[in-house]
């Protein structure tokens, strides 16, 4: 097995004059999963994927303690313009994303190659492509600040996939959205996904995450409370519920009938599994 | 949205005349020139005939439309508020040669020549001071501005105030909008004394400045997450270099130089209108 | 049934300095005690519509009329005072340095004595469950509790109708469901509430009656269970209904009757009805 592309250990983190917000924290992702972070807001979730690209603690300062190894880079020991290359991050607001340089979508995404240095010959050929990989091509020459909020994000991805870090992290991507922008972001991110992305995703949108996340790290109050295979920790129905979180609703259902009922389902995590279980268990299939 | 802000939203769509392809250096050469000549010069059809010569670029290069709307919001209330006060007997010292008189509500009253010359040369003045910048804004393309300002040496921090101050003002007049909507919706009165006006103001600008400051924040974490500050030499997609039109657009500028030199020299400082400098 | 509390009536809107109708002949009557949820894209007009029951907006052509007054005719100030509107964005209206004032702003725009303004605070903070924070700074408040906030501060203007702009967006499952239970109680206690949301399982835990808006217009409206138990209509609106909504539906393909559950509870239900025969 290959050294794993982030590898957390002991991580502890504190804003300035703040208290912890990290504590403890180990998990790794190997090259081509997709780790979902799920928890109550204010469990420390944001704060740890900046720790992931060195905002945390190079641009907030304050206390850190652990290591945490991305790509080979030790990130207390490397700039955040240096991991840059390696981690792309992509925050909750689509609006405040846009650099507010670039009067065109292409050049949007061409800037952070510019400011990179790459060649020009490169630049061409990587924007075309990432606005290939979000299904933004039609759009090249429209300012970023005419699209709907889902085409925004998708443009954020976007700049980020031009520079093909290792790792893409991507925090409460559809929080902000419409139905339609949530349903366009999670087409790229799954599509991402399938062809062999590593990464790392916040989500409140459970029954989403469910369906293409290998692992899942439950957080709250700066703590691992579960981590895991996906299925293992979505199934964790009265812990997640304790801390104040929905498992998908076929998992809860289960749960709930296998409890009241005494009857033995396989616990669904996904819609899909939930229809087959259910047709074959009433009779149907 | 008020007109004055949606002026400022640009559209990516934009015309491809001589004018856009123009280096931005050039075309911010132009404006400080064209404001400093007018500046030295006091004479309203000179003044007149930069403003013209501006506008007709600006129409060539189909931004005749945004500048003009901007003159008539800006100057054209100033114009005609300027006029009346200084050219009517308001007993301005300057006022010495009648060249006609108007009857207002009754009264006949003289027009003096100085103080007319006044009234419209100065808004002129700022006239060709506005449409030349906005000539240089709205023709010359970001991208290639930033690449510019940073052949000029001009640090990214100062070029990103610069720029993206532009592109957010318009935004920052939504949230505005927003938070104003938030209040009367709680009860905010706008017919209103000094002092709840006061506190009105608060109801606004304390949203609107923690909304902004979030805002810039976000921006600058997003930037520097994209490896913006990277200690690289920074590629550029255009080449900052000047063109023959380029020369060419200085060599009339040099020309005109030249030859306003001498007109000030020989003539003076009122050319075709022979005002008289009315601090005199 | 009661005679209406706000009725629009074939209301078009255009934004100033602008030739699109961003709402296109809406006629709607809201009763008082209805909890409505408006759902559906951004740029469709739930929000367009929504400003148009407090007076924010005015119609371009047609008229609403809130308790019998056209809000072309009265004055903003009037409206506001029977359709409260509860904004987005808590950051947007949170300006006092103490909760208690932040709570007060609106009475005292009504020129309300100081002991009314004082029991009108109590009352607000006390539906909204943060009695006991008047002296903290909002802005210390987690974003749940900020929310919360401004849902008092526009209470306490007593408003008749309660409209409330995407409340659960940006908060967490748990925050979800204490403004699902908010929304429940203040309409028991005779508010009616108009709520803009995108979450599905918020309008099927809370609402009543449900209104699909898209391109300016009402594409259906009607009891919560039709409307988001008419597949083919979310679907070309681009809405997902509820998880246990598509299951049954799917269910029901396959021939297997699981009725018509909204949540998980109802769900159960019919799922225990079905495994005990």
């Amino acid at each position: 097995m290959s050294e794993p592309i982030i590898k957390v250990e002991r991580l502890a983190y504190s804003y300035p004059r703040k208290e912890l917000v990290l504590y403890d924290i180990n998990f790794e992702v190997n090259k081509g999963e997709v780790l979902g972070i799920i928890g109550p807001n204010g469990a420390g979730k944001s704060t740890l994927c900046k720790a992931l690209n060195g905002l945390v603690p190079h641009f907030y300062g304050g206390k850190y303690g652990g290591r945490v190894v991305v790509a080979g880079m030790e990130v207390l020991e490397h700039t955040v313009a240096e991991l840059s290359t390696k981690v792309g991050i992509v925050f909750q607001d689509p609006e405040e994303q846009m650099s507010g340089l670039a009067l065109t979508v292409w050049e949007e995404v061409a800037f952070g190659l510019m400011m990179l240095g790459f060649p020009k010959e490169e630049i061409v050929r990587r924007v075309d492509e990432a606005i290939k990989q979000v299904g933004l091509e039609g759009f090249e020459k429209r300012s970023p600040f005419e699209l709907s909020g889902g085409q925004q994000q998708r443009l954020a991805i976007a700049t980020v996939l031009a520079v093909k870090p290792d790792v893409l992290v991507l925090d409460e991507p559809t929080a902000q959205l419409d139905p339609i922008g949530k349903f366009e972001v999670f087409s790229v991110i799954k599509r991402l996904a399938a062809e062999g992305s590593t990464i790392v995703v916040v989500e409140h949108e459970i029954e989403e995450l469910a369906t293409f996340a290998d692992n899942i790290l439950l957080l709250d109050q700066g703590r691992v409370k579960a981590y895991g295979p996906a299925r293992d920790v979505l199934t964790q129905v009265e812990k997640l519920k304790s801390l104040g979180v929905d498992p998908p609703s076929v998992t809860e259902l289960t749960y709930l009938l296998n409890k009241e009922l005494g009857a033995n389902l396989e616990v669904p995590i996904t819609l899909d599994e939930a229809i087959k279980i259910y047709a074959e268990a009433l009779g149907v299939s | 949205m008020s007109a004055g802000i949606s002026l400022l939203k640009r559209t990516a769509v934009e015309a491809n005349t001589i004018f856009q392809r123009l280096d931005g250096r050039v075309k911010f050469l132009y404006f400080i020139w064209a404001t400093v000549l007018v500046y030295i010069f006091y004479d309203p059809y000179l003044t007149l005939a930069f403003l013209i010569v501006t506008l007709a670029m600006a129409a060539y290069a189909k931004v005749f439309k945004p500048i003009a709307m901007t003159l008539l919001i800006i100057i054209v209330p100033w114009i005609i508020l300027g006029v009346l006060i200084l050219a009517l007997p308001f007993g301005f010292p300057w006022n010495k040669t009648v060249i006609g008189y108007i009857n207002v509500l009754g009264y006949r009253l003289p027009v003096y020549l100085e103080g007319l010359g006044w009234g419209i040369t100065w808004p002129l003045r700022i006239s060709v001071a506005i449409s030349s910048a906005l000539f240089f804004y709205l023709t010359t393309n970001q991208a290639k501005l930033v690449a510019t300002l940073f052949k000029m040496k001009v640090p990214f921090k100062a070029i990103y105030m610069i720029i993206a101050t532009f592109q957010f003002i318009p935004l920052l007049f939504d949230e505005a909008n927003t938070i104003i909507q938030a209040q009367i919706s709680r009860g905010l009165k706008t017919d209103v004394g000094v002092l709840q006006r006061i506190k009105n103001y608060l109801a606004v600008v304390i949203p609107l400045t923690i909304s902004a400051l979030n805002k810039v924040q976000t921006r600058a974490i997003t930037l520097e997450s994209r490896g913006f500050s990277a200690p690289v030499k920074k590629t550029f997609l255009y080449e900052a270099r000047l063109t023959a039109a380029d020369w060419a657009f200085l060599g009339i500028m040099a020309a005109v130089t030249v030859f306003l030199a001498w007109v000030y020299v020989t003539i003076g400082y009122s050319p075709v209108a022979h005002l008289q400098w009315i601090w005199a | 049934m009661s005679e209406p509390i706000i009725k629009v009536e074939n209301l078009w809107y255009q934004y100033p300095e602008s030739n699109f109708w961003a709402l296109r002949g809406i006629n709607l009557e809201i009763r008082r005690g209805e909890l409505i949820a408006l759902i559906g894209q951004n740029g469709g007009g739930k929000s367009t519509l929504a400003k148009n029951l407090n007076g924010l907006y005015k119609p371009t052509k047609g008229r609403v009329l809130v308790e019998g007054m056209d809000t072309k005719e009265v004055p903003t100030q009037e409206i506001v005072k029977r359709v409260g509107y509860v904004f987005q964005n808590p950051s947007h209206q949170i300006f006092e340095s103490k909760v208690y004032d932040e709570v007060a702003y609106g009475p005292k725009n009504f020129g309300l004595s100081e002991d009314e303004i004082a029991e009108r605070v109590e009352w607000a903070l006390s539906l909204v469950g943060l009695q006991g924070y008047e002296d903290v700074h909002p802005y210390d408040l987690d974003y749940g509790k900020m929310k919360l906030l401004t849902v008092a501060s526009v209470l306490a203007m007593k408003p008749d109708v309660l409209v409330l702009d995407e409340p659960t967006t940006g908060q967490d499952h748990r925050g979800r469901w204490i403004l699902a239970d908010l929304s429940k109680k203040l309409n028991r206690e005779g508010f009616t509430i108009v709520t803009i949301t995108h979450d599905m399982r918020y309008v099927a835990e809370v609402a009543k009656r449900t209104i699909l808006i898209a391109n300016g217009q009402i594409v259906m409206d009607g009891p919560t269970r039709k409307v988001l138990t008419a597949l083919d209509i979310l679907h070309k609106a681009a809405i997902k209904p509820p998880q246990v909504v598509q299951l049954a539906h799917a269910l029901r393909e396959k021939g297997i009757d699981a009725g018509d559950p909204l949540t998980v509870r109802e769900a159960l239900e019919e799922f225990k009805r079905l495994f005990k025969k």
